[in-house]
């Protein structure tokens, strides 16, 4: 296994920056979209509410494969040339933001409806209050769980290599078959994935002291 | 029996009321929780209303500040209508923008506080008259420790609302909502959350508000504090303004039997 990582390292770094692009920008652009579609899954219009609730239902209800594929066969098909690696980000960012945003939809449900009709009576406006009253307090309450979905995007991410992305899990595969040595091969991918998502769980437990301290003391 | 309709308006003063509400009623599903409500609100005058649980005292309340639509009737707030306009005949419901600006004149005090928990009593405070006054975080200080001070707590300014006792939170709260320098404050029950001996520290802030002339609508189980603080009383029952007047006449001289019975039973449970 360290033989593989040794010789094989510059390869296998470059797959895992491809894993961690892929999968962060993902987060990252399911984090905004997921705040919007939480919003739309909290509006107090059903004609908000309804079409909101049917994207999550569809994204959280089938295989994330399945998505890939159909995003990656479906959009030259509508007339749209898009790179796989483009495909990846962009299915990952649709799943997770159905995700997030029902993480978030869970934690503004758990923010007392008084302390936002507090804010509207003092003339706080109803965006306002989200991004001042509501909103910094769920993403206290919401990382345990968030943490939880960026984990299983980064593992989800191994998905990718089926549509010819050469990410940390395809690029174990190629080394796996050159060096007709696969246990070893992916015994390092899976100690990549594991060091990555260890760093992850140790900054998502670190913010969430420092802000469970925030709202003692400081 | 009196009811609202039946209840002549108040006399028409100089000066034009606050709040004014004409015939409000409210339904909740099936159930009707305020009945032809008229109402209106002097300026400097300071109105208690009391009533049994469930009477829709609280809902009468949040329906003049439209944090709960009323179905039926008009409150306007300063002369301008509250939550509606007419368009071509048809009333709608307005923005939530024109909602904000028809009751900027009132502030809210409610019975848990509702306070920021991620911003410290000075924050509270100040959040408002920043993000809606546009003030500097420098003058927004300056202005929110004044407020701090005015209801004893400017040595708390820097602490977050889970270090406050219960009192000390409810004076935040009105600090916040005297912030914006309302023209009428609304109180759903101030102190019934509270610890007996954390009582008069907030009645006292509320008692010096009425003597510099707040006009304030005040929904309270505090009997003394009504006579003595109260222009007005209103007893509300389901749904209905059964009697209104001043609280020594409503306290001594009760007209209706809810009321009679209202009262006694307070009595019977204050007494020993
Ligand atoms: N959001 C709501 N949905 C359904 N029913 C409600 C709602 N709010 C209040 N009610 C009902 O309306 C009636 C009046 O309630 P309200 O809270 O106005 O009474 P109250 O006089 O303030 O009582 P209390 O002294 O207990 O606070 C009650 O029967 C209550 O159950
Ligand atoms: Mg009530």
């Amino acid at each position: 296994m360290f033989e593989i990582l040794l010789n094989h390292y510059p390869v296998l770094l470059k797959g895992l920056t491809t894993t961690l692009v892929v999968s962060l920008s993902a987060i990252a652009l399911g984090l905004v979209l997921g705040v919007l579609l939480a919003f739309g899954l909290t509006s107090r219009y059903h004609l908000v509410r309804w079409p909101c609730g049917l994207y999550r239902s569809f994204w959280r209800g089938t295989p994330i494969l399945l998505q890939l594929l159909l995003v990656y066969y479906l959009l030259p098909e509508i007339g749209i040339e898009i790179a796989p690696i483009s495909a990846a980000i962009l299915t990952l960012t649709l799943n997770t933001t159905a995700f997030q945003a029902e993480i978030f939809r869970s934690g503004i449900s758990h923010i007392p409806a008084g302390q936002i009709e507090a804010a509207r009576m003092a003339g706080i406006s109803a965006w306002q209050t989200r991004r001042r009253i509501i909103m910094p307090q769920v993403f206290r309450l919401t990382l345990p769980p968030l943490t939880n979905e960026i984990i299983t995007i980064l593992k989800n991410s191994s998905l990718i290599s089926v549509i010819a992305v050469t990410e940390l899990m395809r690029v174990s595969e190629q080394i796996a078959s050159r060096t007709f040595q696969p246990l070893e091969t992916y015994l390092a991918a899976a100690v990549l994935y594991l060091a990555v998502n260890l760093v992850l769980a140790r900054i998502s437990a670190y913010l969430e002291r420092r802000m469970a301290g925030g709202l003692a003391t400081e | 029996m009196p009811t609202a309709d039946t209840l002549a308006p108040p006399a028409p003063t100089q000066q034009r009321a606050i709040v004014e509400a004409h015939g409000i009623s409210k339904q909740f599903g099936d159930l009707e929780v305020l009945t032809n409500i008229d109402f209106s609100l002097a300026p400097s005058e300071v109105v208690c209303v009391i009533g049994p649980s469930g009477s829709g005292k609280s809902t009468l309340l949040r329906c003049l500040a439209f944090l709960e639509p009323y179905d039926h009737g008009s409150v306007y707030i300063d002369g301008q209508l509250l939550g509606y306009e007419d368009r071509s005949g048809q009333r709608v419901r307005t923005s939530e923008k024109r909602v904000d600006e028809v009751r900027a004149p009132v502030g809210m005090v409610f019975q848990h506080f509702h306070l920021w928990p991620h911003r410290t009593a000075l924050e509270n405070v100040t959040e408002a008259l920043r993000l809606v006054n546009g003030l500097s975080r420098r003058q927004a200080d300056t202005e929110g420790i004044a407020m701090l001070e005015q209801v004893g707590l400017a040595d708390r300014a820097g602490h977050f609302p889970e270090s406050l006792s219960g009192g000390q939170k409810q004076r935040v709260a009105i600090a916040r909502a005297l912030a914006m320098k309302p023209r009428v404050m609304f109180f759903d029950e101030p102190t019934s959350a509270l610890d007996p001996e954390l009582v008069g520290e907030v009645l006292d802030v509320m008692k010096k508000l009425a003597a510099d002339g707040m006009t304030m609508v005040i929904v309270t189980h505090e009997m003394g504090f009504a006579a003595k603080v109260a222009d007005r009383v209103i007893f509300m029952d389901q749904g209905r303004v059964v009697e209104s007047g001043p609280p020594a006449t409503l306290f001594r001289q009760p007209k209706s039997e809810r009321l009679q019975q209202f009262l006694n039973t307070w009595r019977e449970r204050h007494i020993d």
